[in-house]
């Protein structure tokens, strides 16, 4: 099967800071990825990006095999357009236009892309699947008269009118209460069950890609660092780092606590080597080899994302001796 | 026994706004030992950062404040203006929700820090007071020469670790925690509530700790209570709480935050229909009983009062 | 599209009965009904011949009369009568302060908008633009043009129009940034929407309460600039404003003469204009934001 969406090398720098620096991604049709980590790791530049909020200064996307059209600037910079690919945003109070009904908040992406066949039907549609019902009471409401559960379903019809084959959701519940998270997030692997959609969930949430996600790709610093199916990953992590912050999960079982020092690094500053490096509690246990340990320092492990198995951008990982 | 360090009898708070009264807190009773944690859990609109709050009267005037708080053998609600203000902080300091906006932006975090200990007159100059500010910032995790940044200048972690060594200046008895790790990132949330235990630990203190995150609040507090509607609807020993809620409330809100591992929450995400209730406008009866799983008829007669569920353990439900 | 009507006469509801419940805000729209009435009915209340110093003077007026002598309010030094110079004056303030908030609201949204929305250096031009003009020393520029153009109504209102924009430039511009950075322009974005879409669907509509609120704040500002040049030897010679009425009073020695009903009445109808314009201003700010914080 052929992937829906590529994203292959791309970096997004502000001057000397690389937000993101080398990331490479794929992305299945009918699968959900969640993409884990940190504030700074760059996982939100990057979903923005994907959705042609943010220009980025190198690499490619494709979507569906076609290389996303994109208007190239004098610094080439890139921004990628493609109606097939939609998003959900963090806060759905401020998503919405606190003047505009919600019948004008779902229809607006119609209107927009010119499609002004049976428009009412689509709008009251895409709500009715997004758990509204009956959709016509919903048409006349402002946002100010609603639940923030049902802001972020209207974002979620908004964003599923225009029929994408790509669903981004930038942590979609962390402003939710917790006890609606639920079934906004079983709204939403419903529809990769029942329509196919490929969903690239960002979130801070470890539970969140329990809950919902095939895939989990673990953010560093503007790199991908381990990525590989959920029990895989949450279950048996291999880099240190994600091995660090399921033990601090507070809803982990049994992991003993490896609380890191100090905080990510800023990112004009990347260490050399693996930019995990000096924080590292492998590497400061002392019980690495010294040819690897010296890896560590000095050479950047490289690019993952795109394997069909699991992948951790570790040199203890990759020059581990292969097991008999 | 020895009397609790802070006890809650009958707490109830109403709110006066433009479209009438607000009950945000209706009749809640708690007690917490010294050198205890209690753990208070619940989503918008449950009254927890009013019922914080009001422990040192920091609710708006003109807020309906009935019942009786005890803090330290003090009785908060009947206190003078000018016991109020000894007792602040120093019986009890509160570490707020949301760092940037709690502290002055135009001020170094050192001034803030040693704010407290001027105000108090537990030193009398702004000497030694910044030198004790220092100090305060080392024992939280910092450098001492970062106590002439501005708030601005400094991480979300590093702004909540100023607030813990501010709300530690005069060494208070008890410690209210409303919210601290809520905007944090996973590790900096780890590094805080270790910083928090520890310091527990060291100076005996007793933290009532508040929060929306039911996984946290086990990591860190010994007893857990869960507030719905303004009111206590289930209470315990943390672990056990969480684990195997006697309310329906409870086992919901515990669902939410799967366990990494647990195969019957793999592609099973859990939650509630409905939303939380606004305060103004409750459901007769019981006011969980729209979104209950488990509702009968007979939960919309009359609100549940806490009942015995287990040692030490209570709940509101009729089915318990 | 019916609900679009139908949202828009909610929000006007709304809006209409946030205001009946501003007691200022009702004070100062009586005293505008009060002087609008007056204005529109100028023919009615006083003989526009009144104003013509020939015609009174062949009507017999008497000179310098009391209120009690000659009509409600008395006549001046060339026995021209006050109320007549009262009642159409009111015209002649209010026309010159509309109009000219209409020009300065229209060039100062304009500017706004066009600097906000596109930043950099569409910003950076506009925005040295405008401080050029908003260091202009006013009088001089005034002068200048009033020399240069000619002293009539329509250049008054040119006067201040182009002197008075960049104030609401800049505060337009400031909404404008903010409601820039709402999440829901990103929305708007990732659903395709260019500059137009945006600008006219999502930027508009929440900056329109601040300008209007602006306007109406804007008007005793314009009466007031209209009066000081009229007072100053300005304005039109043919038109009968108040500020007119104010400087030939001053200058025809009506001070000397303690001739109160000379000069009392235009200065009291300027106080009452500027007031009620700024109270009716003040409520809709307040009207207008809240719905502007817009987050919960």
């Amino acid at each position: 099967m052929n992937p829906l969406a590529e994203v292959e090398d791309l970096h997004i720098h502000f001057g000397p800071a690389r937000a993101v620096d080398g990331v490479s991604l794929k992305i299945m049709p009918g699968e959900v990825l969640a993409l884990v980590g940190e504030s700074g790791s760059g996982k939100t530049t990057l979903v923005r990006a994907i959705q042609g909020l943010q220009p980025s200064t190198a690499g490619t996307m494709r979507l569906d095999g076609t290389t996303s059209a994109g208007s190239v600037r004098k610094h080439i910079r890139t921004i990628f357009h493609d109606p097939g690919v939609q998003m959900v945003f963090q806060d759905p109070t401020g998503a919405l236009n606190p003047r505009q009904t919600v019948y004008e908040i779902v229809a607006e992406g119609l209107r927009i892309s010119g499609q002004v066949t049976d428009e009412e039907q689509r709008v009251a549609m895409a709500l009715s699947r997004a758990g509204l019902r009956p959709p016509e009471s919903f048409f006349g409401r402002f946002p100010h008269e609603i639940s923030g559960g049902q802001k972020q379903r209207v974002v979620i019809a908004g964003a599923m009118v225009m029929e994408p084959r790509l669903l981004l959701a930038d942590e979609p519940v962390a402003s939710l209460d917790a006890s609606i998270r639920g079934e906004i997030l079983a709204l939403l692997r419903g529809l990769v069950d029942d329509h196919g959609l490929a969903v690239l969930v960002v979130t801070h949430d470890l539970g969140l890609a329990w809950n919902i996600a095939d895939r989990v790709a673990v953010m560093y610093l503007g790199r991908i660092v381990e990525t590989g199916p959920t029990e895989e990953i949450l279950q048996r992590p291999r880099h240190p780092y994600t091995q660090a912050l399921l033990s601090v999960v507070p809803e982990a079982t049994g992991l003993e606590q490896q609380i890191l020092t100090g905080e990510i690094p800023d990112p004009a500053r990347i260490p050399t080597g693996c930019r995990f490096h000096p924080r590292c509690p492998l590497l400061q246990s002392g019980t690495l080899s010294p040819e690897i340990a010296r890896r560590c320092v000095d050479d950047d492990p490289g690019i993952i994302g795109v394997e069909d198995v699991a992948a951790a951008a570790c040199w203890a990982v990759i020059d581990a001796p292969q097991a008999g | 026994m020895s009397e609790p360090l802070l006890s809650l009898e009958d707490l109830t708070i109403t709110y006066h706004t433009s479209s009438g009264p607000v009950p945000a807190v209706r009749g809640v009773s708690l007690y917490l030992a010294r050198g205890g944690s209690l753990g208070l859990a619940g989503e918008s609109g449950c009254g927890k950062s009013t019922l914080a709050n009001s422990l040192l009267r920091l609710l708006p005037s003109g807020t309906d404040v009935s019942g009786r708080i005890r803090l330290d053998g003090n009785d908060v609600l009947d206190l003078s203006p000018g016991r109020l203000r000894a007792v602040r902080w120093t019986a009890g300091a509160i570490i707020f929700q949301g760092a940037l906006h709690a502290l002055n932006p135009v001020q170094t975090v050192g001034e803030q820090i040693a704010e407290p200990l001027l105000v108090h007159e537990i030193l009398d100059s702004r000497q030694v007071a910044r030198s004790r500010a220092a100090e305060l910032l080392e024992r939280v995790g910092m450098p001492a020469a970062r106590a002439n940044s501005y708030p601005h200048q400094l991480s979300g972690g590093q702004r909540q670790r100023v607030l813990i060594a501010m709300a530690l200046a005069c060494d208070p008895l008890l410690l209210i925690a409303d919210e601290p790790t809520t905007a944090l990132d996973l590790m900096v949330q780890a590094q805080v509530l270790a910083l928090l235990e520890e310091l527990r630990r060291e100076r005996d203190l007793t933290l009532l700790f508040i929060t929306h995150d039911l996984s946290v609040l086990t990591y860190i507090c010994e007893d857990l209570a869960v507030m719905y509607a303004g009111r206590i609807v289930e209470h315990g020993p943390s672990g056990k709480v969480f684990a195997d809620g006697a309310h329906p409330y409870t086992r919901a809100l515990s669902a939410a935050f799967p366990t990494i591992g647990d195969p019957a929450a793999r592609m099973a995400p859990s939650g509630l229909g409905g939303d939380p209730p606004t305060p103004g406008n409750l459901p007769v009866g019981c006011p969980f009983h729209p979104r209950c799983p488990l509702a009968e008829e007979r939960c919309l007669v009359a609100e549940p009062e806490l009942r015995p569920a287990g040692p030490d353990r209570g709940a509101a439900c009729i089915l318990v | 599209m019916s609900l679009a009507m139908q949202r828009r006469r909610a929000t006007a509801a709304r809006v209409g009965k946030q205001f009946r419940d501003s007691r200022s805000g009702m004070i100062g729209l009586g005293i505008l009904a009060v002087f609008v009435v007056m204005a529109l009915a100028a023919p009615l209340l006083a003989d526009a011949n009144q104003l013509n110093p020939v015609f009174a003077r062949n009507a017999g007026n008497p000179q310098w009369a009391t209120p009690g002598e000659f009509g409600p309010l008395g006549t001046d030094h060339i026995r021209r009568s006050v109320w007549a110079q009262f009642v159409w004056g009111s015209r002649v303030s209010l026309f010159v302060g509309l109009a000219a908030t209409v020009l300065t609201i229209l060039i100062g949204s304009v500017i706004g908008i066009v600097s906000g929305f596109f930043g950099r250096r569409t910003d950076a031009v506009l925005m040295r633009l405008t401080e050029w003009f908003l260091v202009i020393p006013f009088l001089p520029l005034a002068i200048v043009l009033a020399s240069v153009l000619g002293r009539s109504v329509w250049n008054i209102i040119f006067v201040i129009g182009i002197t008075s924009w960049p104030s609401t430039a800049r505060l337009v511009r400031a909404q404008v940034l903010t409601v820039k950075q709402r999440l829901f322009v990103d929305r708007a974005k990732s659903l395709g929407a260019g500059g137009p879409h945006i600008v006219a669907r999502h930027i508009l509509p929440n900056v329109s309460g601040l300008i209007l609120a602006n306007a109406t704040l804007a008007v005793p500002v314009s009466i007031l600039t209209e009066t000081t040049l009229a007072f100053l030897g300005l304005g039109d010679p043919a038109s009968a404003s108040w500020g007119k009425t104010l400087e030939e009073a001053f200058a025809n020695g009506a001070m000397i003469r303690n001739a109160w009903w000379y000069f009392v009445p235009a200065g009291l109808g300027i106080l009452a204009v500027v007031l009620a314009f700024t109270l009716v201003g003040r409520t809709l700010e307040e009207i207008a934001n809240p719905r502007l914080g817009g987050d919960r």
